[in-house]
C-alpha cells in the first residue's frame, strides 16, 4: 500500500471512491483477457497487413472519413509489418503480464494507429472500446498480481507476502466509462426513429453483416419480443449508472449487461464485441470478490488448473538467469516479433508478386451477366415494398401481436400489412373472399410514404357464416399476399363493419 | 503519493471523465460532432438504425477488347466482421477508388478502359431461412435483386460519373412522382444565364451566367 494513503486514507466518499486501497485482482483479469479477445481479431488480420494499412494497399483512415484528409501518416510495408508484429507481442505480453505498463503503453499506441489507418474493416465501437480499455489498464497497476512481473519480483526477494494494494481509481474509471458506454447507446436507441416498434432491430437481426445469426433470425418475426426487448434494453442502459454502485444493484446491472451482451451474440451474431465488454466487467471484481469466490468449493478445484499457468510461467522464467534484466529479454523478443512478422508476410506474399506464375489475373465475367447489372432498370415489384402481412385481433405498441388462423364471430380481426421503407406513396386495399374466391368484403386507404404499416379492422358480424375465408393484400392492382382463415361460432345480428387504421 | 503524482492522477481522471462527458452532451444535443473525427472515440452511437433492403457492392471493369472482369483481390477477400468483404461495409465510398486502384496494381489484365460501382439490393425478408420464410409468408421465395450504376471510376481510381444511391433515388422518384411538383419545378426559375454573379460583375463583365465557379447545378 501507499505508506501516505495507508496513514491518511481518503475522508470524502469521493476520495475513498476513487483512492480506496485493493489489490487489482479485477484489472489483472481484464489484463489478461482484454488483450486476448481484442488482439485475436487483429491475428486474424496480419495476413492482410499490407493490404489494409500500407502504402501497397487501400487503407483509408477515419480521419479522411470525416473529411479531413490523411492525417496519419500511412506506413509502407517496411514499416507497418514489424510495427504489427510488435503490437501482436505487446498483447501477448500484456496477458502473460510481462513488463506489463510497457507492453500496454507501445500495445495501446499501435493498436489505435492501425485502427484508424483502417477505418472501414478494423475499426469499430469495439476496437474503440478496446483502446479505452487498454488505455485505462496501461495507466493501473494490473501486471502487479498474477504476472510474470509479479513472479520476478518475488523472486528478487522484493515484495511482501501479501498481495500489494494500489488505489481503485483506473477500475473506477473504467466502470464509469461503461456507465457512459450504456448512457450513451441509450441515448442513440431513443433518438433512433422506429427503434420502439421493433422495426429497426427486426432489420438488423435481418442482416447478414455480421456473423451468422439464425436465432436472431427467428426472433426477428416476433414483434412483441423486439418491442419488450428494446424498452428493457433502454431501461437497463439507463439505470445501469445509477444501480451498478450499491452491492445488490451491481450484481443485477451486471447479470443484466452478460445476458444482453450474450444476446447480441446469438441474435445478432456479433463475436467480438460481447468478448471485449464482457473483458471489461471484470473491472467490476474487487477484492472481496475474489477472496469470496475463493472460498467457493465449487471454485476449490479449479485451483490447481489456475496454478498450471503459475507454474508454466515459473518456469519459463527461470530458464532465464536472474542476471539477465527482464527489460533487455523484453526488447529482445520485441526484436524477435519485429524480425519474424516481417518474414512471416514476405512468405506469406499476398499479391503473389514473387511468385513463378507472375501476377494473379483479374476474374473474367459473363458478358450477360455484367450486361444485365449494368443495364438494369427493373422497378421494384410491388410484393417487395411489403415487408409481410398477417392477421390477428391484438397488437402491442402498433405490431400485431399473435397469428391466427381460426376467428369467431364477434371478434375484430386486425390484418397488418408491413412496408419496406423506402416507398412511395400507396393505395392498399384488403379483400375478404369467400371459400369460392367472392369478394365479400374490399376496403382500401392511403398509405403515405413515412408509414411503415397499415392496419385493417374488422368487426366480423352476421353477414359471415362459418366457413373458410381469405384476406387478401393488394396494391396498384396486385395480389401482394393472401391470408387464409376459419370462422367458428354462430352468427350475430351484428353488422360486418370496417374500419382502417 | 507524491503531490506532483497526485496532480497528475487527478488530472487524468479530470481529462478522462471530462472526454466522456464532452462525448455523451454533444451526442444527446447533436453538438460540435460534425468534421469531428476524435469524436468517434467518445460517442457511443452503437445503433444508428438498420435499412429494410440488404446491399452489395460490385465493380466491374470494362477492358479494351469489350471484356468485363470482377474487381475482386484475386488473393482472397479480407471478411473483417463476419463473411462479408470489406469493400461491402465502405458506407461513406471512401474505399472504392483506392480498392479499384490496388486490385487493378497488383493484376494481370488487359488495359481497362472504365470500372462501373453497381449496387445490389433485396428485401431483406428473403434472408429468412427457408422453413421459417414458409411459416411467416406462405409464399415461395422469389427474391429477385435489383442491380443500380452508382459511380463510374478510371482504371486509376478517378471518378468519372457519380449517381445518387439506390435508396436516394428511390426518394427522389417518390418525392418526383407528384404532378404539382413537377409542374412547379417546370415553371420555376430557369438556372441557366440568369443569375447575377457579383463577382464577375465588379470584374466588369456585362454577362453573368451560372456557368463556372458560382453556382453549379452538378
Amino acid at each position: 500500500m501507499n505508506p501516505s494513503l495507508a496513514e491518511n486514507p481518503p475522508r470524502t466518499a469521493l476520495g475513498r471512491f476513487f483512492f480506496a486501497q485493493e489489490t487489482p485482482f479485477g484489472m489483472a483479469l481484464l489484463r489478461i483477457f482484454l488483450p486476448l479477445t481484442a488482439g485475436i481479431p487483429m491475428a486474424l488480420r496480419f495476413p492482410h497487413v499490407r493490404e489494409l494499412y500500407t502504402t501497397d494497399g487501400s487503407p483509408v483512415q477515419l480521419f479522411e472519413m470525416y473529411r479531413q484528409g490523411a492525417v496519419l501518416p500511412v506506413p509502407s510495408p517496411a514499416v507497418a509489418v514489424p510495427l504489427y508484429g510488435i503490437m501482436l507481442l505487446c498483447m501477448l505480453s500484456s496477458i502473460v503480464g510481462f513488463r506489463t505498463r510497457t507492453s500496454l503503453c507501445v500495445a495501446i499506441v499501435l493498436y489505435s494507429y492501425f485502427n484508424v489507418l483502417d477505418g472501414i474493416g478494423t475499426l469499430t465501437k469495439y476496437s474503440v472500446i478496446a483502446s479505452h480499455l487498454m488505455l485505462l489498464l496501461a495507466v493501473s497497476h494490473a501486471g502487479s498480481v498474477w504476472s510474470v512481473d509479479a513472479f520476478l519480483k518475488k523472486r528478487s526477494g522484493a515484495v511482501n507476502v501479501l498481495p500489494p494494494r494500489f488505489s481503485v481509481w483506473p477500475a473506477r474509471l473504467v466502470q464509469l466509462m461503461f456507465a457512459f458506454i450504456y448512457f450513451g447507446a441509450s441515448i442513440t436507441k431513443i433518438q433512433t426513429a422506429d427503434f420502439f416498434s421493433g422495426d429497426q432491430m427486426r432489420y438488423w437481426m435481418l442482416s447478414n453483416w455480421n456473423y451468422a445469426n439464425p436465432i436472431g433470425e427467428a426472433v426477428a418475426m416476433s414483434s412483441p419480443l423486439l418491442l419488450i426487448s428494446a424498452y428493457l434494453a433502454v431501461i437497463w442502459e439507463v439505470l445501469f449508472g445509477v444501480l451498478v454502485w450499491r452491492p445488490r444493484g451491481r450484481a443485477v446491472m451486471l447479470g443484466a449487461g452478460a445476458f444482453f451482451h450474450f444476446m447480441t451474440w446469438l441474435t445478432l451474431g456479433l463475436y467480438v464485441f460481447p468478448a471485449v465488454c464482457l473483458s471489461g466487467y471484470f473491472a467490476f471484481m474487487s477484492e472481496e470478490d475474489i477472496v469470496r469466490l475463493r472460498r467457493i468449493s465449487l471454485f476449490r478445484p479449479l485451483k490447481t488448473v489456475l496454478r498450471l499457468p503459475a507454474l508454466a510461467v515459473s518456469r519459463v522464467a527461470n530458464s532465464f538467469p536472474q542476471t539477465v534484466p527482464a527489460s533487455v529479454t523484453w526488447t529482445c523478443l520485441i526484436a524477435a516479433a519485429a524480425i519474424g512478422a516481417t518474414e512471416a508476410e514476405l512468405q506469406m506474399d499476398l499479391y503473389q508478386n514473387h511468385s513463378q506464375s507472375g501476377l494473379l489475373s483479374l476474374k473474367p465475367m459473363d458478358r450477360e451477366v455484367a450486361l444485365m447489372m449494368l443495364r438494369d432498370k427493373k422497378t421494384v415489384r410491388e410484393h417487395d415494398k411489403f415487408f409481410n402481412f398477417e392477421i390477428g385481433t391484438s397488437t402491442i405498441g402498433y405490431q400485431l401481436s399473435n397469428r391466427r388462423s381460426e376467428f369467431s364471430v364477434g371478434e375484430t380481426m386486425i390484418a397488418q400489412c408491413n412496408l419496406n421503407p423506402p416507398h412511395e406513396d400507396m393505395w392498399v386495399e384488403c379483400l375478404l373472399l369467400d371459400d369460392e374466391e367472392r369478394t365479400v368484403e374490399q376496403f382500401g386507404q392511403f398509405v403515405p410514404r413515412e408509414n411503415l404499416r397499415a392496419n385493417f379492422f374488422y368487426t366480423i358480424g352476421s353477414r359471415l357464416v362459418t366457413g373458410r375465408y381469405c384476406m387478401v393484400l393488394k396494391s396498384a392492382n396486385q395480389e401482394i399476399c393472401r391470408r387464409h382463415f376459419s370462422l367458428n361460432g354462430k352468427s350475430s345480428d351484428a353488422a360486418f363493419d370496417v374500419s382502417t387504421n | 503519493m507524491t503531490r506532483m503524482k497526485s496532480l497528475l492522477v487527478l488530472g487524468f481522471i479530470a481529462a478522462y471523465l471530462s472526454a466522456l462527458t464532452f462525448g455523451t452532451v454533444a451526442h444527446a444535443l447533436k453538438v460540435g460532432l460534425c468534421g469531428n473525427t476524435l469524436s468517434y472515440y467518445v460517442v457511443w452511437d452503437m445503433f444508428c438504425g438498420w435499412s429494410a433492403w440488404d446491399a452489395r457492392t460490385h465493380l466491374i471493369a470494362e477492358g479494351a477488347s469489350g471484356q468485363y472482369y470482377e474487381v475482386r483481390e484475386p488473393w482472397g477477400e479480407f471478411h473483417p466482421f463476419g463473411h462479408l468483404a470489406r469493400i461491402h461495409y465502405d458506407n461513406t465510398n471512401d474505399l472504392l477508388p483506392r480498392h479499384i486502384q490496388n486490385v487493378l496494381r497488383h493484376t494481370a489484365h488487359e488495359p481497362i478502359d472504365r470500372v462501373f460501382t453497381i449496387e445490389e439490393v433485396w428485401p431483406k425478408q428473403y434472408n429468412l431461412p427457408p422453413g421459417l420464410y414458409d411459416e411467416h409468408f406462405g409464399r415461395p421465395n422469389d427474391k429477385l435483386s435489383y442491380y443500380h450504376l452508382r459511380a463510374v471510376f478510371r482504371d486509376d481510381g478517378t471518378l468519372m460519373s457519380i449517381y445518387p444511391d439506390w435508396h436516394a433515388k428511390q426518394k427522389l422518384q417518390a418525392v418526383y412522382d407528384n404532378p404539382r411538383l413537377r409542374r412547379q419545378s417546370a415553371n420555376a426559375t430557369s438556372l441557366f444565364s440568369t443569375l447575377y454573379n457579383p463577382s464577375e460583375a465588379r470584374a466588369g463583365s456585362n454577362l453573368n451566367t451560372s456557368m463556372g465557379a458560382g453556382l453549379s447545378t452538378n
